[in-house]
Protein backbone atom coordinates (compact mmCIF):
# COMPACT_ATOMS: atom_id res chain seq x y z
CA UNK A 1 0.00 0.00 0.00
CA UNK A 2 0.78 3.74 -0.53
CA UNK A 3 0.31 6.18 1.71
CA UNK A 4 1.57 9.62 -0.42
CA UNK A 5 4.70 8.70 -1.60
CA UNK A 6 6.02 6.02 1.13
CA UNK A 7 5.43 2.17 0.62
CA UNK A 8 3.79 0.15 3.39
CA UNK A 9 3.68 -3.36 2.85
CA UNK A 10 0.74 -5.31 2.93
CA UNK A 11 2.22 -8.25 4.35
CA UNK A 12 3.66 -6.83 7.09
CA UNK A 13 2.70 -5.88 10.95
CA UNK A 14 3.86 -2.08 12.62
CA UNK A 15 4.25 0.10 15.97
CA UNK A 16 4.02 3.74 16.20
CA UNK A 17 7.70 4.24 15.94
CA UNK A 18 8.19 3.84 12.61
CA UNK A 19 9.18 0.09 13.04
CA UNK A 20 7.84 -3.11 10.44
CA UNK A 21 7.62 -6.37 11.33
CA UNK A 22 7.70 -9.47 9.51
CA UNK A 23 6.77 -12.45 10.27
CA UNK A 24 7.69 -15.54 9.42
CA UNK A 25 6.32 -18.65 12.10
CA UNK A 26 7.96 -17.55 15.69
CA UNK A 27 10.87 -15.43 13.85
CA UNK A 28 10.29 -12.06 13.43
CA UNK A 29 12.19 -9.80 11.03
CA UNK A 30 12.02 -5.82 11.61
CA UNK A 31 12.95 -2.64 10.19
CA UNK A 32 12.61 1.18 9.65
CA UNK A 33 9.48 1.86 7.46
CA UNK A 34 9.72 3.92 4.95
CA UNK A 35 8.07 6.75 6.36
CA UNK A 36 10.76 5.84 9.43
CA UNK A 37 13.79 5.86 7.30
CA UNK A 38 13.14 9.06 5.59
CA UNK A 39 12.23 11.38 8.38
CA UNK A 40 15.45 9.70 9.84
CA UNK A 41 17.45 11.25 7.17
CA UNK A 42 21.00 9.66 6.22
CA UNK A 43 22.01 6.55 8.61
CA UNK A 44 25.29 7.45 9.62
CA UNK A 45 25.63 4.10 11.75
CA UNK A 46 23.49 1.02 13.58
CA UNK A 47 24.72 -0.47 16.57
CA UNK A 48 23.70 -3.71 15.90
CA UNK A 49 22.17 -6.13 19.19
CA UNK A 50 23.56 -8.87 20.62
CA UNK A 51 22.53 -12.13 19.63
CA UNK A 52 20.97 -14.02 22.69
CA UNK A 53 19.62 -10.67 24.38
CA UNK A 54 15.79 -11.07 25.62
CA UNK A 55 14.14 -8.13 25.09
CA UNK A 56 9.68 -7.49 25.74
CA UNK A 57 8.00 -5.75 23.46
CA UNK A 58 8.51 -1.42 23.08
CA UNK A 59 11.80 -2.16 24.77
CA UNK A 60 14.74 -0.19 23.48
CA UNK A 61 17.38 -2.69 21.94
CA UNK A 62 19.55 -1.29 19.55
CA UNK A 63 20.46 2.28 18.27
CA UNK A 64 20.94 4.23 15.11
CA UNK A 65 22.28 7.51 14.86
CA UNK A 66 21.87 10.54 11.64
CA UNK A 67 22.47 13.98 11.89
CA UNK A 68 24.20 13.90 15.43
CA UNK A 69 21.67 12.30 16.48
CA UNK A 70 21.49 9.07 18.68
CA UNK A 71 17.88 7.55 18.24
CA UNK A 72 17.04 3.95 19.41
CA UNK A 73 15.06 1.23 18.07
CA UNK A 74 12.35 -0.49 19.87
CA UNK A 75 11.24 -3.95 19.99
CA UNK A 76 8.23 -4.75 18.02
CA UNK A 77 7.81 -7.94 19.56
CA UNK A 78 9.07 -9.44 22.68
CA UNK A 79 11.55 -13.04 23.04
CA UNK A 80 14.94 -13.23 21.96
CA UNK A 81 17.49 -11.50 19.38
CA UNK A 82 18.67 -14.32 17.14
CA UNK A 83 19.90 -12.78 14.20
CA UNK A 84 21.53 -9.08 13.60
CA UNK A 85 22.05 -7.78 10.36
CA UNK A 86 25.45 -7.46 9.78
CA UNK A 87 25.92 -5.88 6.73
CA UNK A 88 24.76 -2.71 7.98
CA UNK A 89 28.11 -2.25 9.64
CA UNK A 90 29.05 -1.61 6.48
CA UNK A 91 26.68 0.13 4.84
CA UNK A 92 24.07 1.81 7.39
CA UNK A 93 22.56 3.77 4.00
CA UNK A 94 21.04 0.02 3.47
CA UNK A 95 18.35 1.24 5.86
CA UNK A 96 17.57 4.08 3.48
CA UNK A 97 18.22 2.50 0.10
CA UNK A 98 16.28 -0.81 0.91
CA UNK A 99 14.33 -0.49 4.19
CA UNK A 100 11.97 -3.75 3.70
CA UNK A 101 14.59 -5.78 1.94
CA UNK A 102 18.50 -5.53 2.66
CA UNK A 103 18.42 -3.12 5.26
CA UNK A 104 16.74 -4.64 7.83
CA UNK A 105 17.59 -4.45 11.31
CA UNK A 106 17.05 -7.93 13.46
CA UNK A 107 15.68 -11.18 14.20
CA UNK A 108 13.71 -11.78 17.66
CA UNK A 109 11.95 -15.28 18.07
CA UNK A 110 9.02 -13.80 19.45
CA UNK A 111 7.92 -14.98 22.90
CA UNK A 112 4.15 -14.76 22.77
CA UNK A 113 2.41 -14.10 19.17
CA UNK A 114 -0.32 -12.17 21.25
CA UNK A 115 2.07 -8.67 20.93
CA UNK A 116 1.52 -8.80 17.52
CA UNK A 117 -2.39 -7.77 17.89
CA UNK A 118 -0.80 -4.55 19.36
CA UNK A 119 1.01 -3.87 15.80
CA UNK A 120 -1.25 -2.15 12.90
CA UNK A 121 -1.90 -3.44 9.76
CA UNK A 122 -0.98 -1.61 6.23
CA UNK A 123 -4.90 -1.61 5.87
CA UNK A 124 -6.63 -0.98 9.10
CA UNK A 125 -8.12 2.73 8.96
CA UNK A 126 -6.54 3.67 12.13
CA UNK A 127 -2.99 3.20 10.32
CA UNK A 128 -3.70 5.45 7.92
CA UNK A 129 -4.91 7.96 10.62
CA UNK A 130 -1.52 7.36 12.37
CA UNK A 131 0.20 8.25 9.25
CA UNK A 132 -0.99 10.96 8.24
CA UNK A 133 -1.14 12.70 11.59
CA UNK A 134 2.92 12.41 10.95
CA UNK A 135 2.65 13.32 7.96
CA UNK A 136 1.78 16.57 9.54
CA UNK A 137 3.84 16.69 12.27
CA UNK A 138 6.90 16.32 10.30
CA UNK A 139 5.50 17.75 7.78
CA UNK A 140 6.61 14.84 5.41
CA UNK B 1 10.47 22.71 34.99
CA UNK B 2 13.25 22.11 36.86
CA UNK B 3 16.56 24.08 36.52
CA UNK B 4 19.84 23.55 37.51
CA UNK B 5 22.51 25.95 38.00
CA UNK B 6 25.33 24.33 38.72
CA UNK B 7 28.78 26.19 38.12
CA UNK B 8 31.45 24.83 37.92
CA UNK B 9 31.55 20.56 38.85
CA UNK B 10 33.93 17.76 38.24
CA UNK B 11 34.56 16.45 34.58
CA UNK B 12 32.60 13.74 35.47
CA UNK B 13 29.60 15.17 36.68
CA UNK B 14 29.19 17.52 33.68
CA UNK B 15 28.70 14.63 31.49
CA UNK B 16 26.90 12.18 34.03
CA UNK B 17 24.03 14.20 35.33
CA UNK B 18 22.26 14.61 32.32
CA UNK B 19 22.56 10.90 31.83
CA UNK B 20 21.07 10.42 35.02
CA UNK B 21 17.73 12.15 34.79
CA UNK B 22 16.24 10.49 32.16
CA UNK B 23 16.99 7.48 33.84
CA UNK B 24 14.60 8.30 37.05
CA UNK B 25 11.94 9.84 34.54
CA UNK B 26 12.99 13.31 35.17
CA UNK B 27 13.03 16.38 33.46
CA UNK B 28 15.05 19.93 33.68
CA UNK B 29 17.27 22.36 32.21
CA UNK B 30 21.09 21.81 33.05
CA UNK B 31 23.68 24.82 32.82
CA UNK B 32 27.00 23.82 34.31
CA UNK B 33 31.27 24.19 33.13
CA UNK B 34 33.61 21.37 33.74
CA UNK B 35 35.89 22.34 36.06
CA UNK B 36 39.22 20.50 34.34
CA UNK B 37 39.42 19.62 31.00
CA UNK B 38 38.45 16.20 28.94
CA UNK B 39 37.86 14.57 26.08
CA UNK B 40 34.12 13.01 25.19
CA UNK B 41 33.33 11.27 22.37
CA UNK B 42 30.01 10.28 20.47
CA UNK B 43 28.19 7.32 21.67
CA UNK B 44 28.97 5.93 18.51
CA UNK B 45 32.39 6.78 17.62
CA UNK B 46 35.48 4.31 18.05
CA UNK B 47 38.17 5.45 20.79
CA UNK B 48 40.88 3.95 19.26
CA UNK B 49 40.70 5.17 16.57
CA UNK B 50 39.30 8.75 16.85
CA UNK B 51 41.55 10.02 19.97
CA UNK B 52 45.27 9.62 20.98
CA UNK B 53 44.28 7.54 24.11
CA UNK B 54 48.27 7.51 24.81
CA UNK B 55 48.57 11.10 24.55
CA UNK B 56 45.29 11.39 27.00
CA UNK B 57 46.22 8.95 29.66
CA UNK B 58 50.05 10.35 29.96
CA UNK B 59 48.14 13.80 30.38
CA UNK B 60 45.99 12.92 32.38
CA UNK B 61 43.10 14.09 30.18
CA UNK B 62 39.99 11.65 31.17
CA UNK B 63 38.26 10.10 27.76
CA UNK B 64 34.24 9.95 28.00
CA UNK B 65 31.92 8.09 26.07
CA UNK B 66 28.49 10.21 26.01
CA UNK B 67 25.11 8.73 24.89
CA UNK B 68 24.37 11.36 22.44
CA UNK B 69 25.79 11.53 18.77
CA UNK B 70 28.31 13.61 17.02
CA UNK B 71 32.11 13.95 17.00
CA UNK B 72 35.40 13.87 19.28
CA UNK B 73 35.35 17.07 20.76
CA UNK B 74 37.93 18.90 23.82
CA UNK B 75 35.70 20.20 26.81
CA UNK B 76 36.91 22.50 29.22
CA UNK B 77 35.42 25.41 32.36
CA UNK B 78 35.96 28.14 29.01
CA UNK B 79 32.49 26.26 27.53
CA UNK B 80 29.57 27.35 29.21
CA UNK B 81 26.85 23.67 28.74
CA UNK B 82 23.33 23.58 28.16
CA UNK B 83 21.74 20.18 28.91
CA UNK B 84 18.08 19.86 28.69
CA UNK B 85 16.14 16.59 29.14
CA UNK B 86 12.66 16.25 28.03
CA UNK B 87 10.70 13.61 27.91
CA UNK B 88 9.51 12.23 24.61
CA UNK B 89 5.82 13.23 24.92
CA UNK B 90 6.48 16.68 25.61
CA UNK B 91 4.81 18.96 23.39
CA UNK B 92 8.39 20.83 22.14
CA UNK B 93 9.56 17.19 21.26
CA UNK B 94 7.43 16.81 18.13
CA UNK B 95 8.16 17.17 14.27
CA UNK B 96 11.80 16.25 12.57
CA UNK B 97 15.43 16.70 14.12
CA UNK B 98 15.97 19.79 11.88
CA UNK B 99 12.81 21.58 13.36
CA UNK B 100 13.60 20.23 17.29
CA UNK B 101 17.03 21.25 16.92
CA UNK B 102 15.81 24.47 15.57
CA UNK B 103 13.38 25.10 18.12
CA UNK B 104 15.44 24.12 20.86
CA UNK B 105 18.41 26.63 19.92
CA UNK B 106 16.61 29.46 19.67
CA UNK B 107 17.15 30.28 22.87
CA UNK B 108 21.23 30.36 22.23
CA UNK B 109 21.20 32.01 19.29
CA UNK B 110 19.03 34.70 21.03
CA UNK B 111 21.70 34.97 23.95
CA UNK B 112 24.45 35.64 21.13
CA UNK B 113 22.69 38.09 19.76
CA UNK B 114 21.74 39.72 23.35
CA UNK B 115 25.45 40.02 23.75
CA UNK B 116 26.11 41.81 20.26
CA UNK B 117 26.54 39.18 18.07
CA UNK B 118 24.78 38.46 14.99
CA UNK B 119 24.51 35.07 15.35
CA UNK B 120 22.10 32.44 13.15
CA UNK B 121 21.01 28.84 13.29
CA UNK B 122 22.73 26.38 10.18
CA UNK B 123 21.10 23.13 10.63
CA UNK B 124 21.20 20.85 11.56
CA UNK B 125 22.68 21.82 14.68
CA UNK B 126 24.93 24.46 14.53
CA UNK B 127 24.98 27.96 16.11
CA UNK B 128 27.20 30.51 13.64
CA UNK B 129 28.43 33.91 13.83
CA UNK B 130 30.07 35.39 10.93
CA UNK B 131 30.48 31.80 9.31
CA UNK B 132 31.78 30.35 12.07
CA UNK B 133 30.49 27.74 14.50
CA UNK B 134 30.25 28.84 18.17
CA UNK B 135 28.32 26.67 19.84
CA UNK B 136 27.81 22.65 19.48
CA UNK B 137 25.30 20.60 19.41
CA UNK B 138 24.01 17.14 19.82
CA UNK B 139 21.07 14.88 20.62
CA UNK B 140 20.18 11.71 22.06
CA UNK B 141 17.43 9.25 22.99
CA UNK B 142 18.48 8.31 26.50
CA UNK B 143 15.18 6.46 28.18
CA UNK B 144 12.09 7.58 27.24
CA UNK B 145 13.31 11.23 27.12
CA UNK B 146 15.18 13.31 24.52
CA UNK B 147 18.44 14.94 25.50
CA UNK B 148 19.84 18.02 24.02
CA UNK B 149 23.32 19.03 25.04
CA UNK B 150 25.10 21.83 23.70
CA UNK B 151 27.99 24.61 24.66
CA UNK B 152 28.65 28.02 24.31
CA UNK B 153 32.24 28.51 23.15
CA UNK B 154 33.82 31.44 25.69
CA UNK B 155 37.36 30.35 24.70
CA UNK B 156 38.76 27.56 22.93
CA UNK B 157 42.14 25.48 23.07
CA UNK B 158 42.11 25.21 19.33
CA UNK B 159 45.81 23.40 19.67
CA UNK B 160 44.57 20.84 22.70
CA UNK B 161 41.43 19.96 20.58
CA UNK B 162 43.81 18.68 17.34
CA UNK B 163 46.62 17.52 19.91
CA UNK B 164 43.95 14.53 21.56
CA UNK B 165 42.72 13.60 18.02
CA UNK B 166 44.38 10.82 16.52
CA UNK B 167 45.96 11.54 12.97
CA UNK B 168 47.45 9.69 10.65
CA UNK B 169 50.46 12.63 10.52
CA UNK B 170 51.45 15.94 11.14
CA UNK B 171 50.29 17.21 8.11
CA UNK B 172 46.68 16.42 8.45
CA UNK B 173 46.71 17.92 12.52
CA UNK B 174 48.37 20.85 10.76
CA UNK B 175 45.60 20.79 8.29
CA UNK B 176 42.48 20.28 10.86
CA UNK B 177 43.99 23.10 13.10
CA UNK B 178 43.99 25.63 10.69
CA UNK B 179 40.33 24.62 9.50
CA UNK B 180 39.02 25.03 13.22
CA UNK B 181 41.01 27.93 13.79
CA UNK B 182 39.31 29.37 10.33
CA UNK B 183 35.69 27.85 11.18
CA UNK B 184 35.55 27.91 14.59
CA UNK B 185 34.73 30.98 16.79
CA UNK B 186 34.63 31.96 20.48
CA UNK B 187 32.93 34.52 22.81
CA UNK B 188 36.18 36.14 23.43
CA UNK B 189 37.74 36.29 19.34
CA UNK B 190 34.19 38.11 18.81
CA UNK B 191 33.82 40.07 21.74
CA UNK B 192 37.60 40.61 22.02
CA UNK B 193 37.61 39.65 25.47
CA UNK B 194 35.98 37.22 27.96
CA UNK B 195 32.50 37.60 29.11
CA UNK B 196 31.17 37.14 32.31
CA UNK B 197 30.32 33.06 32.46
CA UNK B 198 27.37 34.35 35.17
CA UNK B 199 26.52 36.88 32.77
CA UNK B 200 26.28 33.86 30.08
CA UNK B 201 24.24 31.81 32.58
CA UNK B 202 21.77 34.54 33.09
CA UNK B 203 20.91 34.74 29.67
CA UNK B 204 20.57 30.98 28.76
CA UNK B 205 17.81 31.51 31.58
CA UNK B 206 15.97 34.32 30.37
CA UNK B 207 15.98 32.68 26.73
CA UNK B 208 15.35 29.03 27.81
CA UNK B 209 12.79 29.87 30.01
CA UNK B 210 10.93 31.77 26.85
CA UNK B 211 10.59 28.46 25.38
CA UNK B 212 9.92 25.93 28.45
CA UNK B 213 8.17 28.23 30.26
CA UNK B 214 8.67 29.09 33.88
CA UNK B 215 12.17 27.65 34.75
CA UNK B 216 12.28 26.94 38.92
CA UNK B 217 15.76 26.61 40.42
CA UNK B 218 16.25 23.82 42.67
CA UNK B 219 19.64 21.71 44.13
CA UNK B 220 20.41 18.43 42.61
CA UNK B 221 18.50 15.70 44.30
CA UNK B 222 19.93 13.14 46.36
CA UNK B 223 18.37 10.64 44.14
CA UNK B 224 20.05 12.28 41.31
CA UNK B 225 23.45 12.21 42.83
CA UNK B 226 22.90 8.50 43.88
CA UNK B 227 22.36 8.05 40.28
CA UNK B 228 25.26 9.93 39.18
CA UNK B 229 27.44 7.39 41.79
CA UNK B 230 26.01 3.89 40.04
CA UNK B 231 26.56 5.71 36.80
CA UNK B 232 29.98 6.49 37.38
CA UNK B 233 31.37 2.93 37.92
CA UNK B 234 30.31 1.68 34.55
CA UNK B 235 30.96 4.80 32.43
CA UNK B 236 34.51 4.85 33.71
CA UNK B 237 35.25 1.71 32.65
CA UNK B 238 37.42 1.21 29.90
CA UNK B 239 35.13 -1.10 28.56
CA UNK B 240 32.28 1.48 28.07
CA UNK B 241 35.19 3.14 25.98
CA UNK B 242 36.54 1.08 24.05
CA UNK B 243 33.47 -0.33 23.04
CA UNK B 244 33.20 -0.98 19.12
CA UNK B 245 31.98 1.82 17.28
CA UNK B 246 31.75 3.13 13.34
CA UNK B 247 35.38 2.71 11.98
CA UNK B 248 35.75 4.64 8.74
CA UNK B 249 37.46 4.44 5.75
CA UNK B 250 40.85 6.59 6.16
CA UNK B 251 40.71 9.50 8.78
CA UNK B 252 37.72 12.03 8.86
CA UNK B 253 37.62 15.11 11.23
CA UNK B 254 34.57 16.78 11.32
CA UNK B 255 34.67 20.65 11.62
CA UNK B 256 31.36 21.84 11.56
CA UNK B 257 28.15 21.50 10.28
CA UNK B 258 28.64 20.19 6.40
CA UNK B 259 32.78 21.03 6.87
CA UNK B 260 35.16 17.88 7.05
CA UNK B 261 38.80 17.33 6.82
CA UNK B 262 39.58 14.08 5.41
CA UNK B 263 42.34 11.95 4.60
CA UNK B 264 42.04 8.66 2.70
CA UNK B 265 44.50 6.08 0.81
CA UNK B 266 43.37 3.98 -2.01
CA UNK B 267 45.19 1.29 -3.98
CA UNK B 268 44.47 2.17 -7.53
CA UNK B 269 46.34 -0.50 -10.02
CA UNK B 270 48.75 2.27 -10.85
CA UNK B 271 50.32 2.80 -7.44
CA UNK B 272 49.04 3.91 -4.16
CA UNK B 273 47.44 7.70 -3.81
CA UNK B 274 46.87 9.54 -0.67
CA UNK B 275 44.71 11.99 -0.55
CA UNK B 276 43.93 15.17 1.94
CA UNK B 277 41.06 16.80 1.30
CA UNK B 278 38.59 19.86 3.15
CA UNK B 279 34.81 19.89 2.47
CA UNK B 280 32.43 22.25 2.83
CA UNK B 281 28.99 22.15 2.22
CA UNK B 282 29.35 19.65 -0.60
CA UNK B 283 32.02 21.56 -2.54
CA UNK B 284 36.10 21.17 -2.24
CA UNK B 285 37.90 23.98 -0.24
CA UNK B 286 41.14 22.61 -0.60
CA UNK B 287 42.72 19.37 -1.78
CA UNK B 288 46.04 17.59 -1.66
CA UNK B 289 47.30 14.46 -3.68
CA UNK B 290 50.43 12.78 -2.79
CA UNK B 291 51.66 8.90 -3.04
CA UNK B 292 53.34 6.71 -5.41
CA UNK B 293 52.13 6.95 -9.15
CA UNK B 294 52.89 8.13 -12.55
CA UNK B 295 51.63 11.32 -12.75
CA UNK B 296 52.48 13.10 -16.47
CA UNK B 297 53.65 16.22 -16.42
CA UNK B 298 54.16 16.14 -12.39
CA UNK B 299 53.42 19.54 -11.89
CA UNK B 300 49.60 19.65 -12.94
CA UNK B 301 48.75 16.54 -10.44
CA UNK B 302 49.32 20.22 -7.59
CA UNK B 303 47.55 22.07 -10.68
CA UNK B 304 44.46 19.45 -10.63
CA UNK B 305 44.41 19.58 -6.80
CA UNK B 306 44.23 23.81 -7.54
CA UNK B 307 41.57 23.38 -9.98
CA UNK B 308 39.43 20.89 -8.19
CA UNK B 309 38.89 23.48 -5.32
CA UNK B 310 35.79 25.39 -5.21
CA UNK B 311 34.00 22.69 -7.44
CA UNK B 312 31.06 20.57 -6.43
CA UNK B 313 32.04 17.07 -4.57
CA UNK B 314 29.26 15.34 -6.71
CA UNK B 315 31.09 16.17 -10.07
CA UNK B 316 34.81 15.46 -9.18
CA UNK B 317 35.07 12.69 -11.69
CA UNK B 318 34.02 14.59 -14.34
CA UNK B 319 35.90 17.44 -13.59
CA UNK B 320 39.29 15.54 -13.43
CA UNK B 321 38.30 13.94 -16.52
CA UNK B 322 38.13 17.12 -18.46
CA UNK B 323 41.24 18.26 -16.85
CA UNK B 324 42.93 15.32 -18.08
CA UNK B 325 41.65 15.88 -21.59
CA UNK B 326 42.50 19.25 -21.64
CA UNK B 327 46.14 18.98 -20.34
CA UNK B 328 47.06 15.43 -21.82
CA UNK B 329 47.26 14.01 -18.38
CA UNK B 330 49.01 10.72 -18.40
CA UNK B 331 49.17 8.61 -15.17
CA UNK B 332 48.77 4.46 -16.38
CA UNK B 333 46.85 2.36 -13.58
CA UNK B 334 45.44 5.55 -12.41
CA UNK B 335 42.16 7.01 -13.97
CA UNK B 336 40.04 9.97 -12.71
CA UNK B 337 37.60 7.32 -11.28
CA UNK B 338 40.74 6.02 -9.15
CA UNK B 339 41.45 9.85 -7.64
CA UNK B 340 37.60 10.31 -6.94
CA UNK B 341 37.93 6.52 -4.77
CA UNK B 342 41.59 8.79 -3.32
CA UNK B 343 39.41 11.73 -2.12
CA UNK B 344 37.12 9.03 -0.29
CA UNK B 345 33.77 10.71 -0.55
CA UNK B 346 31.24 7.93 -0.19
CA UNK B 347 29.90 9.09 2.74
Amino acid sequence: MKIGPYTFPDDLYYDREHNWARVDGQTVTQGLTDFGQAIAGEIIYVEAPRVGREVKQGEAFMSMESGKWVGRVRATVGGRIVAANDALEFDSTLVNSDPYGAGWLARIDMADPADLGKLMRASDPAFAEFIAAERAKYQK
Amino acid sequence: MDLYLLGSVSWLDSQLIYHALPRLGREGLILLWPGSPYVCIGYHQDAEQEVDLAYCRASGIPVFRREVGGGAVYLDGEQVFYQLVLRRTHPLVQGSKEALYRRLLEPVVLVLRDLGLAASYKPVNDILVGGRKISGNGAGEIADSLVLVGNVILDFNYEMMVRVLRVPDEKFRDKVHKSLQENLTTLRRELGGLPDRAQVQELLVHRFAEVLGPLAPRPLPEEVRLEVERLAEERCSEAWLLRGGRRLAGRRVRIAAGREVVQNVYKAPGGLIRATVEVADGRFVAVDFSGDFFFYPPAALEALAGHLAGTPCCDAEATIAAFYAAHGIESPGVTPADLVKALGLSR
